[in-house]
């Protein structure tokens, strides 16, 4: 008999997730506030997290800003046993702190990783073939990832470079970000190439800063996830970059795409935490004065693509 | 001949092997079990490797070929004795059947864990405990040892130069029921012999510690370090074989219960920073050996011990920072010509200390699980919220307890990471370390163009006036007391309490005279930089503290001095 899986958080991603899981033949809780339980076929929804006490593999599927109090409430019912599993692009706080890290931090649990990669939520649910990259120093939770979600389309890797893995998933969606306001603002294929590059290279830069392995930015966490932007996976991202291109603030993009976007609120902390590491980050820069509303968009982006630079690296 | 001397376990007689008592640590019987520890270690090492002839057959040839290869440039005696038995290995290995295999495993195997063994004789240890330090005292203090003849335990000199801060009262009650695993920070080849003194002066059991074979050359640390519990570790040899008899040997000792004691930064801090990178090495074997517990159904407890010692002087600072700068850490990872080595730098650095208030402090942190949770009185583990929770429940798979060195591996690097956020805490500043700091801080101020080598040369051109220096540590010791306040370092009585220019003068002091430079000397109303590189080693361990210890004119030099932590390397 498979395992069952836990899933904390029933947004968009979790309900995937349980319904991926219970597809690939587990038994699957679900803990949401939001949904009704009954709501969705052979899945137990649950409105407090208790049930998870009975399950070793839980995939954490909640925004970054609410990370501490969702490892406040997993704290209560899990111990070392607990496989925990976070599906987050967002990085906490002004130190940047990694959602592992909160859970290891706040909870009980060890056997900690993240699940990256070129994941949205209608492409798992279906089916559609495509890649993920789990990071964790345990292989067991990679193992567990994989029993859980893989399939005939799904190839699921894994790397130990957990902090690489999490800190190029938060980059590109700030990357996108940009990519959104270069597109609105016309700058053709050259110049999204250009922007989605060397956004990708001061995202591995700030990863030496970070600890983590430069690989894992060329890698599905980093530019893999980025391609699938590129290509068209409908990434909120894109779209809040779009509208701040048209002249719209933060907020009033935010209120248009109504979904949680974590880069809106990361990319003034990138841009601040290269600042403090004395690592340039132009592209990253540019767009946090976008968000900000300091710097028109055309602006921003005339001046990112005018400056002087040197060799490639 | 004085070498093999030195390098062969010198041992006393013995007739009937000795039990340890109901209420005496279980190393006390540690003789009565020494062989079939070594057999064990045996077994289980070729018991991992039996798989196919062909894991035998690598195993054995991957060992033999590197030994040979390793003996045939030494032209020793150990050469002359052990070459030609590695090289017939060769020569037939491809010809042996799977039990001769098995059996020249066997053989070899037994004999490294043979050589890795320590003893521990009780009656040494008595020696050690009693005699000894009345001994440190007539050499070091002669006018003090009719009060050391008269003193119940004669350690008046040595208590005077050694302070033991930390949880050593929750210690002695865990240790009952628990088995404990010191890990310290590691500064000098004294760091053993120090830390035994300070469990004999704390009443707290001796444990077993793995020592470099060089450290045996010297023949009166041999003898003792042969029959207090320490156990081998030859550098020299490189095979895998060696690193799975020295695991296997350190797993199964505590495994049954012999507490002990492992560096986890590996080897000493060459630049005297507080180890950040932890790679814990054979102390991972005590995670492991947690895990054959659970499977096993003992439930005891496994606790490490995080400690750190701090030395106001360091015997082999000169030797450590240059190797630092000149990048030869890991070229020159085993070091034989220090002043670990030479009995009269020795001599010199004890008369130095005697004369020094706590002239090294020994801080036991919290002990913690083996994944790095708090734990209570009675050794319980608790999770965040105060929760009582189930340490085995991490050695489990689908709620069995199992054996998983992948999974042990990452615990040991979580647990690596743990230590690394916990020595800053435990850290003691030593006045040495807060005088250098700051004047190293006025040198960055005053050479902020520089890099660090060009900066290193810069001998006696540098002043500063003495009261403008009392007043500059004066500012810093007041910031260094509120970190203290907020838990975030510790420091000596003397760093909080006395007057800075006394806080100089006895820095100054204590760096004239042992080391064949000075850091710095006063010259009338002024202090002279004389050595950087011996300032920049005392100064590094206040690396982490060097932006909060700044006031705003510093802040440049206080950043520059951050980035230490990333020069070279950690080493």
């Amino acid at each position: 008999m498979s395992p069952a899986i836990g899933v904390l958080g029933g947004g968009e991603f979790g309900r995937a997730i349980a319904r991926t899981a219970a597809r690939n033949g587990h038994d699957v809780i679900l803990v949401s506030r939001a949904l009704a339980p009954g709501s969705l076929d052979a899945i137990h929804i649950s409105r407090d997290a208790a049930p998870l006490a009975d399950v070793d593999l839980v995939f954490v599927c909640v925004p970054s800003h609410v990370i501490g109090l969702a490892a406040d409430e997993l704290a209560e019912h899990v111990d070392g046993r607990h496989r925990l599993v976070h599906v987050s692009r967002g990085l906490v706080g002004d130190s940047l702190a990694t959602m592992t890290s909160v859970l290891r931090d706040r909870t009980s649990a060890r056997r900690v990783g993240v699940l990256a990669g070129p994941l949205v939520a209608e492409s798992l649910e279906r089916g559609a073939p495509g890649g993920a990259v789990v990071g964790s120093r345990f292989p067991e939770v990679a193992r567990d990832v994989r029993d859980a979600l893989a399939g005939d389309s799904l190839r699921v890797y894994d790397t130990d470079d957990v902090a690489g893995v999490e800190l190029a998933s938060a980059c590109v969606g700030v990357i996108s970000l940009a990519l959104g306001c270069a597109r609105t603002l016309e700058l053709g294929p050259g110049g999204l190439a250009t922007i989605a590059t060397r956004g990708m290279n001061e995202a591995a830069r700030l990863g030496d800063a970070f600890g983590a392995s430069r690989a894992s930015f060329g890698g599905l966490a980093g530019m893999g996830d980025l391609i699938a932007v590129v290509a068209g996976d409908r990434r909120p991202d894109l779209r809040v970059g779009e509208l701040l291109a048209k002249g719209k603030t933060a907020k009033q993009a935010l209120d248009e795409v109504a979904t949680n976007v974590e880069s809106l609120g990361l990319v003034g902390r990138l841009s601040a935490y290269g600042r403090h590491v004395n690592v340039p980050t132009p592209i990253f820069d540019a767009i946090a004065s976008v968000v900000a509303g300091t710097v028109d968009p055309a602006l921003a982006m005339r001046n990112l693509m005018g400056r002087n630079v040197g060799r490639e690296g | 001949m004085f070498r093999r001397f030195s390098e062969t376990p010198l041992r006393l007689p013995s007739f009937l092997p000795r039990l340890a008592g109901p209420d005496e640590a279980p190393i006390f019987g540690w003789n009565a079990e020494r062989d079939d520890v070594i057999a064990t270690t045996s077994r289980r090492v070729v018991d991992a490797h039996r798989k196919t002839r062909a894991t035998m057959e690598q195993a054995l040839a991957e060992a033999a070929f590197h030994e040979a290869k390793r003996l045939e440039s030494q032209h020793d005696d150990e050469a002359a004795a052990r070459l030609g038995y590695f090289r017939g290995i060769l020569r037939r290995i491809a010809k042996m059947s799977a039990t001769e295999l098995e059996h020249e495993l066997e053989s070899l195997t037994t004999t490294m864990a043979g050589d890795v063994a320590g003893n521990f004789d009780p009656r040494v240890y008595e020696f050690a405990r009693h005699v000894a330090p009345r001994l440190v005292t007539a050499v070091m203090r002669p006018s003090k040892l009719p009060s050391a003849l008269l003193a119940s335990d004669g350690t008046s000199v040595l208590r005077s130069m050694l302070t033991i801060e930390g949880s050593v009262p929750l210690l002695r009650r865990l240790e009952r029921h628990a088995t404990l695993v010191y890990v310290p920070t590691h500064s000098s080849n004294l760091d053993s012999v120090v830390l035994g003194q300070a469990l004999v002066v704390s009443d707290l059991a001796p444990v077993m510690y793995g020592a470099g074979k060089n450290l045996f050359t010297n023949p009166i640390m041999s003898f003792f370090m042969h029959n207090l519990g320490a156990y081998r570790v030859d550098r020299r040899v490189r095979t895998n074989l060696y690193k799975d008899v020295l695991k296997t040997y350190a797993r199964e000792t505590i495994r049954r219960g012999y507490n002990g004691l492992f560096f986890p930064g590996g080897t000493r801090s060459r630049s005297n920073l507080i180890e950040s990178k932890l790679k814990l090495g054979l102390a991972g074997a005590a995670v492991e050996a947690f895990a054959e517990r659970r499977v096993a159904r003992d439930h005891r407890p496994i606790l490490f011990v995080p400690t750190t010692i701090n030395y106001a002087l360091v015997l082999e600072a000169e030797t450590l920072v240059a190797d630092w700068l000149v990048e030869e850490g890991k070229s020159r990872y085993i070091i034989e010509d220090d002043e670990f080595s030479r009995v009269d730098r020795w001599v010199e650095f004890f008369r130095k200390l005697v004369g020094l208030r706590a002239a090294c402090v020994i801080r036991f942190g919290q002990p913690l699980d083996p994944f790095g949770n708090d734990v209570d009185d009675v050794g319980q583990s608790i999770g965040p919220g105060g929760r009582i929770i189930d340490p085995g429940s991490y050695v489990t798979t689908r709620g069995v307890p199992t054996l998983d060195s992948a999974r042990d591996a990452a615990y040991t690097r979580e647990l690596g990471d743990r230590l690394a956020g916990i020595y800053p805490r435990e850290t003691v500043v030593m006045p040495t370390q807060l005088v250098a700091h700051v004047l190293y801080r006025r040198l960055v101020h005053e050479t902020l163009g520089l890099d660090l080598f060009a900066r290193m040369r810069l001998r006696n051109e540098i002043r500063v006036r003495h009261d403008e220096l009392a007043r500059d540590l004066g500012e810093t010791r007041d910031r260094l007391a509120a970190l203290v306040q907020r838990g975030e370092v510790h420091a000596t009585d003397d760093v909080l309490h006395a007057r800075p220019s006394v806080l100089v003068e006895h820095a100054l002091e204590v760096w004239n005279g042992y080391h064949r430079r000075v850091a710095a000397r006063g010259e009338g109303m002024d202090v002279v930089i004389d050595d950087p590189t011996l300032l920049l080693y005392y100064q590094n361990r206040l690396v982490p503290f060097a932006h909060k210890l700044a006031t705003e004119p510093y802040q440049r030099a206080a950043a520059n001095i951050a980035n230490l932590a990333n020069v070279g390397g950690r080493k």
